[in-house]
């Protein structure tokens, strides 16, 4: 009597988990579903970004149009290359104040621990997240209001600042990979420690350095809303020229809109996919 | 049994090196290398940090200083004032601010589910040939700079959104009354729909990264126990990513709220509370952006900064929140979340 209880107990324990297997199984499969639906979701507009831009700017792009500068609206003929030399200027006067003061300070953070070192990670963290219309603002109040100015100094200020808590933490995440044994074996064999910043911190760390600030500077060349209150004339930038020409209601200037878009994404493109290309190829020459 | 360091092994060496280390021993040879020599490279290492510092510093007294025009003459009611109207010298951020949460809202609403299903099928279900180049796409497309995102909004997104995607969502059953009114285009729902596409690659490489930090062996454990795909997510990945994910969240929100160029491109610009999502509106930034060139000097400038110090102390909060559980969650590494930016 009891076998036979526990016989059927077993089986409707049985058919209890069958049942509970096939709704896991059933709600398992409505889950990965709606995951890869996600997934196409993601990818859709951001492949349509791209395809849109390339379809819409290819037509206007050609050699004269890189190499002559603006003209006039509804005279033909004219090009961009005063906003791409503009963007090179700001830039690379960007780079020039950003990457010293940024690997040094990153050496300081490296180097130190600290309440100093911890405000100035944390005021690092929290300035990447700050819009860059407000690093613009700051550029103005303190460049452009007192020496009524607006040109590429103030600029390249602007990009700066914006680049500067980017790459300070690149830079110190990047020498933070290199073991701390070796940097205490440089130490206890009498080096001094700028000598063994040079031969073991930045050396061991450059592949994680050139990827770090090549993504800061690829951020840098993509950026309007800083150029807006640091610049007079939108000739003076890509990105500038892409905001004036594309809110414009006629379509010979979204044409240009669209071709500087077309040069400016393949810049950066290119720029983020040289920093991974940059990290593995000087890391295989180093091992 | 006894543990002894082999004499001949290097890693055995600096392991026992490394077990007996203690941060004060380190902490003296620091003092002491800092005390003797070193001084003309402690002296630039002391620059670039006194510099990033002044840098610092300078930008929050700059905002603070010049926005003090506007607050004397507002009050601190200019935070939560309604009114924006230049030529009646009324300045107010309050509308603004609205027009940002709202905004920024809609924006996650629409970004949040599609990112996570996003990270939840890179990280746990697509073989690693799809995954992997397909991490790298959105990766890159974290680069694409927002000015290209705004042109292709307002140039391709615009036209749909007057004519199909919003004459469609009024039509809904139930909850046609969030889109309402006239179908212009530009609207606040077409400028979230704008951040939701900029904030994507955000969600996905940094709740990834989460997911990542996972241990296999929680996973292992979880199906060994009988569940499927979606329990193993459900119930041991998503619970020890979940620091990690609201880092990603958080982020995603910092970043939407302080986008002004593509927001300015495509809302419409109409400082007024919104009837509905489709109607045009304005955020703190698109503000900025446009009524910069016409503020008067003096008072109207220091205004327009003052919505700077408002949307400053906004994004600060939120990104220092979000650094926060970025630190909890061990996972992710805060200085690579900026660079993925």
């Amino acid at each position: 009597m009891s076998l036979l209880l526990a016989a059927s107990r077993r089986e409707l324990v049985r058919t209890a988990a069958r049942r509970s297997l096939g709704r896991r199984h059933l709600i398992g499969r409505v889950f990965q579903g709606l995951c890869v639906v996600a997934a196409i979701a993601a990818v859709a507009p951001l492949a349509a970004l791209i395809y849109y831009t390339v379809s819409r700017g290819v037509g206007m792009l050609s050699l004269s149009f890189l190499t002559h500068a603006p003209t006039p609206p509804f005279i033909p003929g004219g090009g961009i290359s005063t906003a791409i030399t503009g963007t090179a200027e700001i830039v690379g006067l960007a780079i020039v104040l950003a990457i010293p003061t940024s690997l040094l300070a990153a050496l300081f953070l490296f180097e130190r621990s600290g309440k100093l070192a911890g405000a100035l990670r944390f005021s690092a963290d929290v300035l990447t997240g700050v819009p860059s219309i407000i690093i613009g603002i700051f550029a103005y109040a303190v460049l452009v209001l007192p020496l009524h100015q607006f040109g590429t100094l103030a600029a390249a200020f602007a990009l700066a600042v914006l680049m500067l808590p980017i790459m300070i933490r690149a830079d110190e995440e990047a020498m933070r990979t290199i073991a701390l044994d070796l940097w205490e074996a440089g130490i206890a064999l009498g080096a001094r420690r700028g000598r063994v910043a040079r031969s073991v911190v930045l050396r061991g760390a450059l592949p994680d350095l050139v990827t770090g600030n090549l993504l800061a500077i690829a951020r840098a060349v993509g950026e309007t809303a800083p150029l807006l209150f640091t610049l007079a004339t939108p000739f003076a930038a890509m990105t500038l020229l892409i905001y004036t020409d594309g809110t414009q209601a006629f379509g010979a200037a979204q044409k240009t809109a669209w071709a500087t878009a077309l040069v400016l994404l393949a810049f950066v493109l290119l720029l983020s996919v040289a920093a991974r290309v940059a990290a593995w190829r000087i890391s295989r020459r180093a091992h | 049994m006894i543990y002894e360091p082999s004499p001949a092994g290097p890693d055995a060496v600096s392991g026992f090196v490394g077990a007996g280390r203690s941060a004060g021993v380190r902490a003296a040879l620091l003092r002491r290398r800092s005390r003797f020599g070193d001084g003309a490279y402690g002296a630039l290492r002391w620059t670039g940090a006194g510099l990033f510092g002044a840098v610092v510093l300078g930008l929050l007294i700059a905002i603070a200083s010049d926005s003090s025009l506007a607050f004397q003459h507002s009050g601190l009611g200019f935070v939560w004032s309604g009114t924006w109207n230049p030529a009646a010298d009324q300045y107010g951020a309050g509308i603004l601010v609205v027009g940002t949460l709202i905004t920024t809202g809609v924006a996650m609403v629409l970004m949040v589910p599609i990112g996570l299903g996003t990270a939840i099928f890179l990280s746990e279900l697509a073989p690693r040939w799809i995954a992997g180049p397909l991490a790298t796409l959105i990766g890159l497309l974290a680069a694409v700079p927002s000015i290209v995102v705004g042109l292709w909004g307002l140039l391709v997104l615009t036209p749909i959104f007057a004519n199909q995607v919003e004459p469609f969502l009024a039509s809904v059953p139930f909850f046609g009354w969030l889109f309402r009114g006239e179908a212009y285009g530009p609207s606040i729902l077409l400028a979230s729909a704008v951040l939701a596409v900029m904030t994507l690659p955000t969600m996905v490489a940094l709740s990834r990264t989460a997911f990542a930090a996972v241990p296999v062996a929680d996973r292992e454990a979880a199906m060994a126990l009988g569940a499927t795909r979606w329990q193993v997510v459900r119930r041991a990945v998503f619970p020890a990513a979940r620091a990690g994910v609201s880092a990603a969240v958080t982020l995603s929100v910092g970043r939407a709220l302080g986008e002004s160029i593509a927001v300015a491109m495509v809302i419409g610009n109409r400082p007024a509370i919104p009837e509905s999502l489709t109607t045009p509106g304005a955020t703190l930034g698109s503000a900025i952006v446009n009524q910069f060139a016409e503020a008067s000097p003096g008072i109207g400038t220091s205004s327009i900064i003052a919505l700077g110090a408002v949307l400053l102390l906004l994004t600060v909060a939120v990104n220092a929140g979000g650094q926060a559980l970025l630190r909890r969650g061990s996972g992710a590494h805060p200085g690579t979340a900026g660079a993925l930016r």
